[in-house]
């Protein structure tokens, strides 16, 4: 699993705002420039971010590995024909190179999560969506962050307590209804008391936030970020 | 460095336990996500209860909170949680071969809820009839997949045919068996005096 490494590189000291603006803009170049010597110049400006961001290639992507059935199924589902020569490489060429940007983009996306603590992305959504809609979705993921190891557990609980009762000889159906029902009963119940305690809490629509300063050592970044989509476009 | 002296506006009670609800629906979509159960026909096929969540989420909250909830799911997957399948997070699995389905999650959640409550506000979730709810629910599973698909067939540069046959064919059968599952979850105690 992918998250925060307390470090002090480059990449960390950015903005968080520049680097969502940087991983969009290699995104939008990447469905662009979806050819050989689009990917060779992309490739490297990945290496060089995880290199800036210390972010391990090699253990990235393979953390990445439930995703290599659906990566190798395209080139081959469409290289396929039926009858002779079986295979055809040349069918298979784009889904390929489609499959290699997929790559790049889990590794540009694997240096900001290593670099971002949720707190920062928190803030930068909320300054970057405006109003209330900004301040339900920013309050929100912080909540969610919270939340996540409490419903893990409560799963885990409602798996034991089924595996305790042979649960695991039950039908699959039977099983999904079991811990639908279980799981929903827990969620409303701690929605409730969660609501409770928001209210008492006042829950208020202007919220005091972390402060984000962007420094001087945005703008080159701000500056690659630009060119890409200029090449993009272009 | 001056302290702000405008007054706290806070949240109306209403919104404030649909947030909760929001937050707690997103939340147990992530959790559900490393949880996998194994394929009876194709053992390779891991099978989450993600959509299940979505179910859930568009006949409990209704189409306009089902929607944050899911809004509020993809955000935080983008920002570092790790909420999708797998444990894991990021824009590059959003825009990634699975992409599709994440894209739809709000759009069912919100299909769901519109078709079962309609547009005259919300019903209590087992006052649904049976054959509104199943309507509703094969909408959202149709809306689920057709998302999914075009992801799919968008990022792999592949062909509908072939998109279609590498990721609905497969997870169609347990889809059917998740809708079922739905319908007796919604008319089970889970939902009673809410």
């Amino acid at each position: 699993m992918i998250g925060y490494v307390e470090g002090e590189t480059l990449v960390h000291r950015l903005d968080p705002r520049t680097k969502l603006f940087v991983q969009a803009a290699l995104a939008v170049a990447a469905f662009a420039h979806t050819t050989p010597r689009g990917l060779l110049v992309l490739s490297t400006a990945v290496l060089g971010i995880c290199r800036l961001s210390a972010t391990p290639v090699a253990r990235s992507l393979r953390s990445y590995r439930a995703f290599l059935p659906f990566l190798l199924a395209g080139p081959l589902i469409e290289g396929a024909t039926l009858g002779a020569p079986w295979f055809v490489p040349a069918d298979a060429a784009t889904p390929a190179l489609a499959s290699y940007r997929v790559l790049l983009l889990l590794l540009v996306s694997t240096a900001y999560l290593r670099t971002t603590r949720v707190r920062e992305s928190r803030a930068a959504i909320q300054r970057l969506l405006p109003g209330r809609a900004g301040v339900v979705l920013g309050a929100g993921v912080g909540f969610v962050l919270r939340f996540l190891p409490l419903l893990r557990h409560d799963l885990a609980t409602i798996r034991a307590a089924m595996d305790a009762r042979l649960g695991s000889e039950r039908s699959l159906y039977e099983r999904v209804r079991l811990i639908g029902v279980t799981g929903l009963r827990r969620v409303l119940a701690r929605a409730d008391r969660f609501a409770l305690a928001l209210q008492a809490r006042c829950f208020a629509w202007n919220p005091t936030l972390p402060r984000l300063d962007p420094t001087w050592r945005d703008a080159p970044a701000v500056a690659a970020g630009v060119a890409l989509l200029v090449w993009a476009v272009g | 460095m001056s302290t702000p002296t405008d007054s706290v506006e806070l949240v109306g009670d209403e919104v404030t336990g649909n947030v909760a609800r929001a937050v707690l629906f997103a939340a147990a979509t992530s959790a559900t996500a490393p949880v996998d159960m194994v394929h009876p026909l194709a053992p390779n096929v891991p099978i989450t209860l993600q959509t299940l969540w979505v179910y859930l989420a568009g006949v409990v909250l209704g189409p306009v909170w089902a929607g944050v909830a899911f809004v509020l799911y993809l955000l935080a997957g983008l920002l570092g949680l790790p909420v999708f399948a797998g444990g894991n997070a990021g824009l590059g699995v959003l825009l990634g071969p699975t992409g599709g389905f994440l894209f739809g999650f709000p759009l069912a959640a919100m299909t769901v809820g519109a078709i079962a409550h309609g547009t005259g506000g919300l019903t209590a979730p087992d006052a649904v009839s049976i054959p509104r709810l199943v309507v509703a629910l094969l909408a959202g599973t149709a809306v689920v997949y057709a998302a999914g698909a075009a992801g799919y067939s968008l990022v792999q540069a592949i062909g509908p045919v072939a998109a279609v046959s590498a990721v609905v064919l497969p997870f169609l059968p347990v889809a059917g068996l998740k809708v079922a599952a739905t319908v007796a979850i919604v008319r089970s105690d889970a939902l009673i005096a809410r």
